[in-house]
């Protein structure tokens, strides 16, 4: 026990001591930031300005081009209910902001004019359009069809210099749909005034009711975005660390220390040991970010309501919820570990090592997709059986506790199985490790670490 | 072979892996307050020996006692153990890594760091104690790792190779400190195949040559066991005395002069009267007793 203690604590000083992990503590947060925001802000920019449309309105009096231009020119409702459902949004309390943000950008980066007809062809105008549009004048023209407001067949066109800007074209899109539905409302006889509380988009607000038959409080769809908090901390976690393992467990190959350390320690405690040094170290990593996250909110959240972000609601879940989902979290967290562990007993160089760790990323993706087929079916048999291998279960067996929370039995079945699949790995690395460590510079083939695990 | 005494008694030990047999069938006694030589060429089996007897592997069949009893875990902390394959933290500071390693062997506290301090001083290396262990020369590592084996003081101290790569002042204070472990009692296994060494600081040698025992016993016993007539000569002339085959089995010449193994019957006195005779001018005459190198070279040799 002593000797355990002594490994654990040497593991876990002199990772903490270290340069690179004050470094990755402060920039941590900061890099997550750089890698979940940036991505979005580069998508929603737009270089170069406002996008200059001229619309060719062929209806009788033009009537729809002011519909049009200010439809444009406007926030647009339409864009926010077309969204798919946004995951970041409802676990991100930043992510309201960000995206208001981004929207106001856009909204504001259309420039439109109005064609004048005066009489000319169709073909004339489209030439000289096409001529301004060359010029670099105009980035494109609308064409409206005189029929549109009595024909639902009728063809409208977008000619532009850039018909890749998928994002600018699905705009001009939504927005053109809204001016002309609200046109053609009103040319049915519906007062202005009544279009917009008439195309009001429906709100389903969903409400949960368990196997007692009772009913719950507002499903916010909180809890399936946990589902993918808890998937995205796992998967972030064992990127992280698990290398962090695999190097720990290699070092003593390479440094050629472990004859000394098998000479004093048995192999297990010393898996053991180095397992939870590295752990401890990722704990108190994890523990400083998460600190500083929450003094963050604490901090910006008075000051978002301040500015009329009221409704920044945190998601209502059940106490025992936190308690499964911090138990899956440590299981998930271990199984991954340990079969780093199990990698690093194999070979005996980083490098190798790192080849070798690629399949364990692919577990936990599949685990992820395995998410998918059981929250649409979670007391499904397939569901059920998925829940309980354990290098799923701590993300399957989460979507079943928040979609339909399975029998006590079932979750606490899971995480026996999960802890004791996290001992026999270790078990199995610290017979591969010992007998491997008889025979320097070479990798241990499958057949040979069959045969050594059979042996002694 | 089994004797009260004795501190380790290895009992008909046999390893292998896979096809290949690596110890074969290895009985042999390690007495308390001695130094025990375990030799051989590379590959002979001393390794995997003394793995078996520091509990990192067991042997497939045979036993191992130390102290009397049979291996357990916590025999482990009663044994120091200087492997062939050097190697330290290279970024942990010297006494902590130390520490470390006396902490592995259930010494702590206080008492581990005094010992630390201790072993470093004796060393000579007290100044380097705060310095990580990639700004230390080979030497100084090797020093190190030497404390490693003995800062908790084990009753079995196993040393393979431990002088290789340190320069003669080195060596000759290991020397003394394993003289004086051994004075005060300690049992000491040393291994390697550097006869010179052992020659000189072992009491007891096993010769190990292809997974098998191929000789034991005391060095005294060893070398009896080994006279082979031999004369060192430094002279000038009388070559077609050394050429004798009735007198002189056969010669090898050194820098520094001959050595003549003396043919069966043949007298030293017979060989000086000859040379005398042929009116050679002899710098040198001396009767010599195989050294250990000879008795390897003739025993390894011999058993391929």
């Amino acid at each position: 026990m002593n000797k355990l203690v002594a490994i654990i604590k040497r593991e876990y000083l002199q990772r903490v001591r270290t340069k690179f992990f004050v470094i990755m503590t402060v920039l941590g947060p900061l890099m997550l930031l750089v890698f979940t925001i940036v991505p979005g802000l580069l998508f929603s920019l737009k270089a170069g300005g406002a996008t200059r449309i001229a619309v060719l309105d062929q209806t009788d009096g033009t009537k729809l081009y002011d519909s049009i231009h200010s439809s444009l020119l406007q926030r647009e409702r339409d864009d926010e209910s077309n969204k798919p459902p946004n995951i970041a949004e409802a676990s991100n309390p930043n992510s309201k902001d960000r995206i208001e943000n981004a929207r106001k950008s856009i909204t504001s980066s259309f420039r439109v004019e109005q064609v004048n007809p005066n009489g000319r062809a169709l073909e004339e105008i489209k030439r000289e359009l096409n001529a301004r549009i060359g010029r670099d004048e105009l980035d494109g023209y609308l064409v409206i069809p005189p029929d549109i407001l009595t024909n639902s067949e009728s063809k409208t066109s977008y000619y532009g210099r850039n018909v890749g800007d998928v994002i600018t074209r699905g705009q001009i899109e939504n927005r053109l749909n809204s001016a002309v539905r609200r046109q053609r409302l009103i040319q049915q006889g519906v007062k202005d005034e009544d279009v917009d509380a008439l195309s009001k988009s429906v709100n389903v607000t969903t409400y949960p009711i368990n196997e007692k038959g009772e009913e719950g409080a507002e499903d916010s769809g909180a809890g399936f975005a946990m589902v993918f908090i808890i998937a995205f901390l796992i998967y972030i976690t064992v990127l992280l660390y698990g290398q962090v393992v695999l190097g720990a467990i290699i070092e003593e190959k390479e440094t050629r220390i472990a004859e000394i350390l098998f000479s004093s320690v048995r192999p297990f405690q010393i898996m053991l040991g180095k397992l939870i040094g590295v752990s401890l170290m990722a704990l108190t990593q994890l523990l400083i970010w998460g600190l500083a996250f929450l003094l963050l909110a604490l901090l910006a959240v008075p000051a978002m309501a301040a500015q009329g972000f009221m409704d920044i609601n945190l998601p209502h879940l059940p106490p025992f919820f936190f308690v499964y989902f911090f138990l899956f979290f440590v299981l998930g967290y271990f199984i991954y570990a340990t079969i780093y562990v199990l990698v690093g007993s194999m070979v005996t160089t980083a490098q190798e090592g790192g080849q070798m760790a690629m399949p364990v990323v692919f577990l936990l993706v599949a685990a992820l997709y395995l998410a998918f087929p059981v929250i649409r079916a979670p007391n499904s048999s397939f569901a059920f059986w998925v829940s309980m291998v354990p290098f799923f279960s701590p993300i399957t067996m989460m979507v079943r506790i928040i979609s339909q929370t399975p029998p006590f039995w079932q979750i606490a079945l899971s995480l026996v199985l999960g802890f004791v699949t996290v001992v026999l790995l270790l078990w199995l690395a610290s017979r591969i490790y010992r007998i491997g460590m008889l025979m320097y510079g070479k990798r241990a083939t499958i057949p040979e670490v069959v045969r050594w695990v059979r042996q002694s | 072979m089994t004797n009260k005494s004795a501190s380790v008694v290895l009992d008909h030990i046999t390893k292998s892996f896979g096809e290949f047999t690596a110890v074969n069938d290895l009985s042999l006694a390690v007495h308390a307050g001695r130094v025990f030589g375990l030799l051989g060429p590379n590959g002979a089996g001393k390794t995997t020996t003394i793995r078996m007897i520091v509990n990192i592997t067991a042997p497939d069949s045979g036993s191992i006692k130390l102290f009397g009893k049979q291996i357990t875990p916590e025999l482990q902390d009663r044994i120091g153990y200087l492997p062939e394959e050097r190697g330290l933290y290279k970024k942990m500071k010297v006494g902590d890594q130390l520490r470390f390693f006396a902490e592995l062997k259930n010494v702590k506290g206080k008492e581990a760091d005094l010992r630390v301090d201790r072993w470093l001083e004796r060393l000579k290396l007290r100044e380097w104690k705060n310095k990580k262990s990639s700004e230390l020369s080979k030497g100084m590592l090797q020093k190190i790792q030497f404390i490693t084996a003995v800062i908790h003081e084990p009753d079995l101290l196993i040393l393979d190779e431990p002088f290789s790569g340190l320069d003669p002042v080195n060596v000759e204070l290991l020397k003394e400190i394993v003289l004086e472990l051994k004075a005060s009692g300690k049992t000491i296994i040393f291994s390697t195949h550097q006869m010179e060494v052992a020659e000189r600081i072992c009491d007891d040698i096993c010769l190990m040559n292809r997974s098998r025992k191929i000789l034991e016993g005391s060095i005294r016993e060893v070398k009896r066991g080994f006279s082979r007539n031999a004369v060192a000569l430094r002279l000038v002339g009388g070559d077609p005395v050394l050429e004798d085959r009735s007198l002189v089995s056969k010669v090898q010449r050194h820098s520094d002069g001959v050595e003549a193994l003396l043919a069966e019957g043949a007298t030293p006195q017979a060989l000086l009267k000859e040379l005398l005779a042929a009116e050679a001018t002899i710098e040198r005459f001396e009767m010599i007793e195989p050294s250990l190198h000879d008795i390897f070279i003739e025993k390894v040799t011999e058993n391929v």
